[in-house]
């Protein structure tokens, strides 16, 4: 049984359909990320599981049972928010504490959980001080502890990480991933930063316009993308357009004008012959390769350990290259080539 | 801003010379030992305070408007703040209207608001009561405290309150705990407004005044009419004395908390 079940749940505003009929399935302990772009229903789908918003129809199920028509109060559930919402009139104590006074829990009880929240955090010393008075970084971790120290049932976070700068922005990422695996919670993490996802996620659901277009691992998501729109959200691609040349179980090539040879790779699910389709080539996989495709360096970025190549074929196709420094031709015209098994042959996303 | 200068800061003297002096001008007149009033007063004495506290009727006039005034306050605070945060949940046009219906006592004039609460008051046998005063004085106060209270929940972040419920705060836990400590600041602030207001409110407390139930401003008032002693004068400062602390009251919790 899955701790968390969404079954056919919709959200309308008015004429704007905000979710699709969507299902999902988290299992305990896991940890699931809602990843799109703005306006991709994912907030709305979050702020349903946390009661804060009825569905228009469908029902929410946490560990089996129907909460769709029970208030946010009542829902047991964790919420982390995107400025974090702490009581600015309250200590970083009775901020931890909040949930555990509004369920009445025995005073002595209260200390040893919040004392034990706040270490989980690394702020053991903080309770007397004024949430105004702690940096961003530390007032995340309060809203975290506030929300776990509860035991919810499903942590919600939304963009939890959004008004941190890059770098404490990392260190907090590997600090809940650390935390996720120490001591498995049921999680529904919600950003539209590709990085998060792959670093803290066991699952990815990347939606857009209200429905999920794929959910997977993040190596599934990277390595066999349902579709265009997956392919661009996670990681860089080379997307060559096209149309389906032939199609068999498991293999198909892509004719793309003035490429030469078509290119082959593994088929996505629901395309057909002579359907227009791309081929996603991650760029780390096109390398120098003696005999193969020709083509022209256009541009050189240094990048460090690595190097970009931006190329373009005699008939005008351009493909990025991601090669070790090391391993980089100094030539202005080189051959290149990838293994066909690493290609997707995938719809264009409409 | 650069610094004022010589006419500037006189032209701000004189502007509040405009403000206080009529006002201040009364405390001298309590000190007079003449039995006229008399401005500068040539001997001093506290004579006026000994018959002021002397007389039964003038205390009894203080303490009706401390009464009415304590009240008026409690109450309006209490509708005005429920007010104040039901509006923000209104459709815009309906907010528009309520908005404008809420402001409606401080824009009427008074002396109407006089004849229709009195027609008013009289039918409901009200007149002459305290009860029918504190009603007056409340709806006078109300938009104050709707004014204050809404400009604290304006900058109250509502997801403090989803933050709380979602902790498994009911409704009035919420409140209590999350929204009142915030806008507590507006609250006092509006509070402190409605105490002043109905204490030196003065036409609707002679139109609904009876015998029982005479505010301090309506025993001046009266008194002035028959004889002017500078136990008006005395009267007047304790009023403003109370005003003054009540003002200063409302302004040191709103700095402590801001």
């Amino acid at each position: 049984m899955s701790a968390v079940a969404f079954r056919g749940v919709t959200k309308r505003f008015d004429a704007f359909e905000a979710l699709a009929p969507l299902d999902l399935d988290i299992a305990s302990g896991e940890f699931v990320t809602l990843l799109g772009p703005s306006g991709s229903g994912k907030t709305t789908l979050l702020n349903i599981c946390a009661g804060y918003l009825p569905p228009t129809s469908g029902s929410l199920l946490i560990g089996g049972r129907d909460v769709t028509a029970l208030p946010a109060r009542r829902r047991n559930i964790g919420m982390v928010f995107q400025n974090y919402a702490l009581f600015p009139h309250l200590d970083v104590f009775e901020n931890v504490a909040y949930g555990l006074r509004a369920r009445k829990v025995a005073i002595a009880e209260l200390r040893r959980r919040v004392q034990e929240a706040l270490r989980t955090v690394r702020l053991d010393d903080f309770g007397a001080r004024s949430v105004r008075s702690l940096s961003g970084g530390q007032q995340q971790r309060v809203a975290l502890a506030r929300a776990m120290v509860i035991e919810p049932d499903i942590l919600l976070m939304d963009e939890p990480l959004g008004a941190l700068d890059k770098q404490l922005r990392k260190d907090v990422q590997i600090e809940i991933r650390r935390m996720h695996v120490a001591r498995p919670r049921t999680t529904l993490y919600v950003t539209h930063d590709q990085e998060e996802a792959l670093v803290m996620s066991d699952r990815i659901a990347v939606m857009r316009q209200g429905r999920i277009v794929q959910l997977g691992t993040a190596q599934e998501l990277y390595s066999r993308p349902a579709d265009s729109f997956v392919a661009r959200f996670l990681g860089e691609s080379n997307l060559v357009r096209g149309r389906v040349a032939a199609l068999e179980e498991g293999r198909a090539s892509l004719a793309v004008d003035g490429f030469g040879a078509p290119i082959e790779g593994r088929p996505a699910r629901g395309l057909k012959v002579s359907d227009e389709a791309c081929a996603l080539i991650r760029p780390e996989h096109v390398r120098p390769v003696a005999g193969g495709r020709q083509a022209r360096v256009l541009e050189r970025l240094f990048l460090g350990e690595i190097v970009a190549l931006r190329l373009v074929s005699p008939g005008g196709v351009e493909l990025w290259s991601r090669l070790f420094s090391a391993d980089a031709p100094q030539d202005d015209v080189i051959e290149i080539g990838w293994e066909k098994e690493r290609v997707s042959i995938l719809p264009e996303a409409s | 801003m650069t610094p004022a200068g010589a006419w500037t800061k006189a032209f701000a003297a004189f502007v509040a010379a405009l403000v206080v002096v009529p006002v201040l001008a009364t405390v001298p007149l309590a000190f007079s030992a003449q039995s006229f009033v008399r401005l500068p007063p040539q001997n001093w004495s506290l004579r006026w305070w000994g018959a002021f506290f002397a007389d039964p009727s003038w205390l009894r006039a203080l303490a009706t408007s401390l009464e009415v005034a304590t009240l008026s306050c409690l109450l309006s605070v209490m509708a005005g703040t429920s007010a104040a945060l039901a509006l923000p949940r209104l459709g815009p046009r309906v907010r528009a209207l309520a908005n404008g219906l809420f402001l409606g006592p401080l824009i009427a004039p008074v002396i109407v608001l006089a004849v229709g609460l009195y027609a008013l008051a009289r039918a409901l046998g009200l007149v002459g009561s305290t009860i029918g005063l504190v009603l007056a004085h409340t709806m006078l106060a109300l938009p104050y405290v709707v004014m204050n209270v809404g400009v604290s929940i304006a900058t109250l972040d509502p997801r403090l309150a989803l933050a709380a419920s979602g902790l498994g705060a009911g409704p009035w836990r919420v409140f209590f705990t999350v929204v009142l400590p915030s806008i507590l600041p507006g609250v006092i602030g509006g509070g402190v407004f409605a105490f002043v207001t109905s204490f030196d409110e003065v036409v609707l407390a002679i139109f609904l005044a009876g015998p029982s139930v005479k505010t301090l401003p309506v025993r001046i008032w009266e008194e002035i009419r028959v004889e002017y002693t500078p136990v008006v004068a005395v009267a007047a400062t304790i009023m403003i004395v109370l005003a003054g602390f009540g003002l200063a009251i409302g302004r040191l919790t709103a700095r402590r908390r801001a």
